[in-house]
Protein backbone atom coordinates (compact mmCIF):
# COMPACT_ATOMS: atom_id res chain seq x y z
CA UNK A 1 0.00 0.00 0.00
CA UNK A 2 1.44 3.34 -0.88
CA UNK A 3 1.38 6.38 1.27
CA UNK A 4 1.77 10.22 0.23
CA UNK A 5 0.40 10.69 -3.28
CA UNK A 6 0.71 7.15 -4.15
CA UNK A 7 -2.52 5.00 -4.93
CA UNK A 8 -3.64 1.64 -3.45
CA UNK A 9 -1.69 -1.10 -5.27
CA UNK A 10 -3.38 -3.90 -6.89
CA UNK A 11 -0.83 -5.94 -8.24
CA UNK A 12 -0.63 -8.60 -10.90
CA UNK A 13 0.19 -11.57 -8.85
CA UNK A 14 -3.23 -12.16 -6.81
CA UNK A 15 -2.12 -9.72 -4.52
CA UNK A 16 -5.29 -7.44 -4.70
CA UNK A 17 -7.08 -5.52 -2.22
CA UNK A 18 -9.50 -7.57 -0.18
CA UNK A 19 -11.50 -4.44 1.29
CA UNK A 20 -10.80 -0.91 1.49
CA UNK A 21 -12.13 1.60 4.64
CA UNK A 22 -11.91 5.26 4.03
CA UNK A 23 -11.66 7.60 6.38
CA UNK A 24 -13.89 11.22 6.58
CA UNK A 25 -12.58 14.00 7.81
CA UNK A 26 -13.73 13.49 11.65
CA UNK A 27 -12.43 9.94 11.69
CA UNK A 28 -9.01 11.37 10.57
CA UNK A 29 -9.08 14.09 13.41
CA UNK A 30 -10.04 11.38 16.02
CA UNK A 31 -7.21 9.62 15.10
CA UNK A 32 -4.81 12.05 15.80
CA UNK A 33 -5.74 12.86 19.02
CA UNK A 34 -5.85 10.73 21.42
CA UNK A 35 -8.18 13.15 23.62
CA UNK A 36 -10.77 12.58 20.83
CA UNK A 37 -14.08 10.82 22.30
CA UNK A 38 -13.89 8.69 18.99
CA UNK A 39 -9.69 7.67 19.02
CA UNK A 40 -10.39 4.44 20.38
CA UNK A 41 -13.12 3.54 18.47
CA UNK A 42 -11.06 4.56 15.00
CA UNK A 43 -8.22 3.09 16.44
CA UNK A 44 -9.62 -0.63 16.54
CA UNK A 45 -10.90 -0.38 12.97
CA UNK A 46 -6.69 -0.08 12.02
CA UNK A 47 -6.01 -2.67 14.15
CA UNK A 48 -8.29 -4.91 12.88
CA UNK A 49 -7.08 -3.83 9.37
CA UNK A 50 -3.68 -4.32 10.05
CA UNK A 51 -4.02 -7.88 12.00
CA UNK A 52 -6.25 -8.85 9.00
CA UNK A 53 -3.82 -7.91 6.61
CA UNK A 54 -0.81 -9.76 8.55
CA UNK A 55 -2.69 -12.91 7.98
CA UNK A 56 -3.18 -12.35 3.94
CA UNK A 57 -6.50 -10.47 4.07
CA UNK A 58 -5.52 -7.42 2.64
CA UNK A 59 -7.58 -4.57 4.30
CA UNK A 60 -6.33 -1.24 3.30
CA UNK A 61 -6.95 2.53 4.97
CA UNK A 62 -7.01 4.86 3.07
CA UNK A 63 -8.02 8.84 2.75
CA UNK A 64 -9.29 11.03 -0.27
CA UNK A 65 -6.92 13.64 -0.66
CA UNK A 66 -9.24 16.15 -0.16
CA UNK A 67 -10.35 15.29 2.95
CA UNK A 68 -7.02 15.32 3.99
CA UNK A 69 -6.51 18.78 3.45
CA UNK A 70 -9.69 18.98 5.22
CA UNK A 71 -8.44 17.51 7.70
CA UNK A 72 -5.41 19.63 8.35
CA UNK A 73 -3.17 16.48 7.74
CA UNK A 74 0.18 17.79 6.49
CA UNK A 75 2.51 14.53 5.93
CA UNK A 76 5.33 16.67 6.63
CA UNK A 77 4.34 18.20 10.12
CA UNK A 78 5.56 16.53 13.28
CA UNK A 79 2.35 16.62 14.57
CA UNK A 80 1.28 13.70 12.59
CA UNK A 81 4.30 11.24 12.73
CA UNK A 82 1.77 9.01 14.33
CA UNK A 83 -0.76 9.15 11.93
CA UNK A 84 1.86 9.07 9.31
CA UNK A 85 2.80 5.64 10.61
CA UNK A 86 -0.07 3.82 10.32
CA UNK A 87 0.04 2.92 6.62
CA UNK A 88 -2.91 5.09 5.45
CA UNK A 89 -2.62 5.58 1.55
CA UNK A 90 -3.51 8.83 -0.38
CA UNK A 91 -6.46 8.42 -2.84
CA UNK A 92 -5.29 11.63 -4.99
CA UNK A 93 -7.89 13.98 -6.61
CA UNK A 94 -6.74 12.77 -10.49
CA UNK A 95 -8.56 13.60 -13.45
CA UNK A 96 -10.87 10.42 -13.23
CA UNK A 97 -11.85 11.24 -10.08
CA UNK A 98 -12.22 14.71 -10.32
CA UNK A 99 -14.41 14.39 -13.16
CA UNK A 100 -16.23 12.19 -11.07
CA UNK A 101 -16.21 14.19 -7.77
CA UNK A 102 -17.00 17.23 -10.05
CA UNK A 103 -20.45 15.24 -11.12
CA UNK A 104 -21.37 14.13 -7.39
CA UNK A 105 -20.94 17.57 -5.95
CA UNK A 106 -23.21 19.27 -9.31
CA UNK A 107 -25.68 16.71 -8.23
CA UNK A 108 -26.01 16.39 -4.35
CA UNK A 109 -24.49 19.74 -3.04
CA UNK A 110 -21.96 18.59 -0.63
CA UNK A 111 -18.63 20.08 -0.19
CA UNK A 112 -15.42 19.27 -2.18
CA UNK A 113 -13.95 16.92 0.26
CA UNK A 114 -17.64 14.65 0.61
CA UNK A 115 -17.37 14.68 -3.33
CA UNK A 116 -13.84 13.34 -3.36
CA UNK A 117 -14.95 10.78 -0.77
CA UNK A 118 -17.70 9.53 -3.18
CA UNK A 119 -15.65 9.37 -6.10
CA UNK A 120 -13.73 7.10 -4.22
CA UNK A 121 -16.49 4.88 -3.17
CA UNK A 122 -17.48 4.55 -6.64
CA UNK A 123 -14.37 3.99 -7.86
CA UNK A 124 -13.63 1.37 -5.43
CA UNK A 125 -13.30 -2.15 -6.95
CA UNK A 126 -12.91 -4.12 -3.43
CA UNK A 127 -15.45 -3.50 -0.61
CA UNK A 128 -15.64 -0.42 0.93
CA UNK A 129 -16.40 0.87 5.01
CA UNK A 130 -16.48 4.55 5.58
CA UNK A 131 -15.97 6.01 8.80
CA UNK A 132 -17.44 8.73 9.23
CA UNK A 133 -19.64 11.41 11.48
CA UNK A 134 -22.19 11.72 8.77
CA UNK A 135 -23.31 8.60 7.62
CA UNK A 136 -26.31 10.41 5.73
CA UNK A 137 -23.69 12.13 3.90
CA UNK A 138 -21.46 9.13 3.00
CA UNK A 139 -25.07 7.21 1.45
CA UNK A 140 -26.05 10.15 -0.60
CA UNK A 141 -22.64 10.43 -2.43
CA UNK A 142 -22.29 6.57 -2.48
CA UNK A 143 -25.31 6.93 -5.20
CA UNK A 144 -26.37 3.73 -4.68
CA UNK A 145 -23.16 1.98 -4.62
CA UNK A 146 -22.64 -0.62 -1.81
CA UNK A 147 -20.79 0.51 1.21
CA UNK A 148 -20.47 -0.11 4.45
CA UNK A 149 -21.08 2.61 6.62
CA UNK A 150 -19.32 3.19 10.40
CA UNK A 151 -20.95 5.79 12.36
CA UNK A 152 -18.53 8.05 14.97
CA UNK B 1 18.19 3.20 16.23
CA UNK B 2 14.55 3.98 17.89
CA UNK B 3 11.79 2.10 17.34
CA UNK B 4 10.19 4.69 15.68
CA UNK B 5 13.07 5.21 13.58
CA UNK B 6 12.62 1.28 12.54
CA UNK B 7 9.16 1.44 11.65
CA UNK B 8 9.66 4.61 9.51
CA UNK B 9 12.53 2.86 7.17
CA UNK B 10 10.36 -0.20 7.39
CA UNK B 11 7.45 2.31 5.65
CA UNK B 12 9.58 3.89 3.27
CA UNK B 13 11.17 0.46 2.19
CA UNK B 14 7.98 -1.05 1.40
CA UNK B 15 6.92 2.19 0.20
CA UNK B 16 10.09 1.84 -2.55
CA UNK B 17 9.52 1.52 -6.18
CA UNK B 18 12.70 0.69 -6.90
CA UNK B 19 12.44 -3.01 -9.05
CA UNK B 20 15.86 -4.15 -8.38
CA UNK B 21 15.71 -7.29 -6.45
CA UNK B 22 18.28 -9.72 -4.84
CA UNK B 23 19.29 -12.84 -4.54
CA UNK B 24 19.36 -14.02 -1.22
CA UNK B 25 20.94 -16.77 1.07
CA UNK B 26 17.70 -17.04 3.39
CA UNK B 27 16.90 -20.45 3.95
CA UNK B 28 13.64 -22.04 4.43
CA UNK B 29 12.82 -25.29 4.76
CA UNK B 30 12.81 -27.39 1.94
CA UNK B 31 9.26 -29.34 2.67
CA UNK B 32 7.81 -25.50 2.84
CA UNK B 33 9.86 -24.65 -0.35
CA UNK B 34 8.76 -27.61 -2.52
CA UNK B 35 4.62 -27.33 -1.00
CA UNK B 36 4.72 -23.73 -2.32
CA UNK B 37 6.68 -24.75 -5.63
CA UNK B 38 3.56 -27.21 -5.71
CA UNK B 39 0.82 -24.50 -5.09
CA UNK B 40 2.10 -22.13 -7.62
CA UNK B 41 2.19 -25.54 -10.78
CA UNK B 42 -0.85 -26.86 -9.34
CA UNK B 43 -3.08 -24.40 -7.88
CA UNK B 44 -2.22 -21.23 -9.65
CA UNK B 45 -2.50 -19.69 -5.88
CA UNK B 46 0.56 -17.09 -7.38
CA UNK B 47 2.44 -16.94 -10.87
CA UNK B 48 5.49 -17.88 -9.56
CA UNK B 49 7.03 -19.24 -5.95
CA UNK B 50 8.98 -15.55 -5.76
CA UNK B 51 5.85 -13.43 -6.36
CA UNK B 52 4.14 -15.53 -3.96
CA UNK B 53 6.93 -15.46 -1.35
CA UNK B 54 7.20 -11.78 -1.60
CA UNK B 55 3.49 -10.95 -1.88
CA UNK B 56 3.26 -13.20 2.02
CA UNK B 57 6.33 -11.37 3.51
CA UNK B 58 5.15 -7.75 2.02
CA UNK B 59 1.49 -8.40 3.93
CA UNK B 60 3.06 -9.82 6.89
CA UNK B 61 5.13 -6.77 7.62
CA UNK B 62 2.34 -4.07 5.99
CA UNK B 63 0.57 -5.66 8.70
CA UNK B 64 3.11 -5.82 11.43
CA UNK B 65 4.39 -2.37 11.10
CA UNK B 66 1.09 -1.05 11.86
CA UNK B 67 0.77 -3.01 15.05
CA UNK B 68 3.90 -2.14 16.31
CA UNK B 69 3.34 1.45 15.59
CA UNK B 70 0.12 1.46 17.77
CA UNK B 71 2.02 -0.54 20.51
CA UNK B 72 4.22 2.15 20.64
CA UNK B 73 1.14 4.98 20.59
CA UNK B 74 -0.42 2.58 23.31
CA UNK B 75 2.68 3.03 25.31
CA UNK B 76 2.58 6.53 25.72
CA UNK B 77 -1.39 6.41 25.95
CA UNK B 78 -2.67 3.53 27.32
CA UNK B 79 -6.67 4.49 27.08
CA UNK B 80 -6.33 4.23 23.53
CA UNK B 81 -5.87 0.77 23.69
CA UNK B 82 -8.84 -1.05 22.30
CA UNK B 83 -10.63 -3.66 24.19
CA UNK B 84 -11.26 -6.81 22.83
CA UNK B 85 -15.07 -6.06 22.95
CA UNK B 86 -13.88 -2.72 21.34
CA UNK B 87 -12.45 -4.78 18.43
CA UNK B 88 -15.24 -7.28 17.89
CA UNK B 89 -17.58 -4.44 17.37
CA UNK B 90 -15.37 -2.94 14.64
CA UNK B 91 -14.77 -6.34 13.28
CA UNK B 92 -18.52 -6.33 12.68
CA UNK B 93 -18.51 -2.76 11.56
CA UNK B 94 -16.57 -3.65 9.30
CA UNK B 95 -17.58 -6.97 7.64
CA UNK B 96 -21.14 -5.19 7.75
CA UNK B 97 -22.27 -8.09 10.59
CA UNK B 98 -25.68 -7.79 12.00
CA UNK B 99 -24.53 -7.95 15.26
CA UNK B 100 -22.67 -4.50 14.63
CA UNK B 101 -26.43 -2.73 15.80
CA UNK B 102 -25.93 -4.69 18.64
CA UNK B 103 -22.86 -3.50 20.42
CA UNK B 104 -23.91 -4.16 23.92
CA UNK B 105 -24.55 -7.65 23.18
CA UNK B 106 -21.17 -7.97 21.51
CA UNK B 107 -19.21 -6.50 24.26
CA UNK B 108 -21.07 -8.93 26.56
CA UNK B 109 -20.29 -11.75 24.24
CA UNK B 110 -16.26 -10.49 24.45
CA UNK B 111 -16.55 -10.83 27.90
CA UNK B 112 -17.88 -14.34 28.04
CA UNK B 113 -15.29 -15.17 25.98
CA UNK B 114 -12.15 -13.55 27.45
CA UNK B 115 -13.39 -15.59 30.76
CA UNK B 116 -11.83 -18.78 28.92
CA UNK B 117 -9.89 -17.86 26.61
CA UNK B 118 -7.63 -14.71 27.15
CA UNK B 119 -6.13 -14.39 23.77
CA UNK B 120 -9.32 -15.06 21.92
CA UNK B 121 -9.47 -13.05 18.60
CA UNK B 122 -12.77 -10.17 17.85
CA UNK B 123 -13.44 -12.81 15.19
CA UNK B 124 -13.99 -15.47 17.73
CA UNK B 125 -16.11 -13.30 19.69
CA UNK B 126 -17.95 -12.54 16.70
CA UNK B 127 -18.65 -16.14 16.27
CA UNK B 128 -19.57 -16.97 19.68
CA UNK B 129 -21.96 -14.21 19.97
CA UNK B 130 -23.45 -15.53 16.82
CA UNK B 131 -23.92 -19.09 18.08
CA UNK B 132 -25.16 -17.66 21.68
CA UNK B 133 -28.01 -15.76 19.35
CA UNK B 134 -28.75 -18.67 17.16
CA UNK B 135 -29.54 -21.00 20.17
CA UNK B 136 -31.22 -18.56 21.91
CA UNK B 137 -33.14 -18.28 18.45
CA UNK B 138 -33.76 -21.72 18.54
CA UNK B 139 -34.91 -21.89 21.83
CA UNK B 140 -37.86 -19.66 21.00
CA UNK B 141 -38.89 -21.19 17.91
CA UNK B 142 -38.81 -24.63 20.24
CA UNK B 143 -40.97 -22.81 22.89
Amino acid sequence: MGRGGAELRHEPGGRGVNEIVLLDNEAVRALRDPAHKKHRHVIGHVLNAARRTARGLQVDVGVPTAVRVEAGWDRTAAAWAFVNRLRIADLPLGPEHADTAAGIRKRTGVSVADAHLGSAIQSAREHVTVITSDPGDVRVVAEGRRVEVVAL
Amino acid sequence: MTREEAIDRINDLLDSADPQTANTSMRIPRALRDAAALAVRELDVAPSTTILTANALRAMLEGAVVMAALELHFEQYPEARPSLADLAVAAAELDGHPLAQQPEFLRRAAGEVQQRHPDASPEDVLLWAEAVQSCATSREGAA
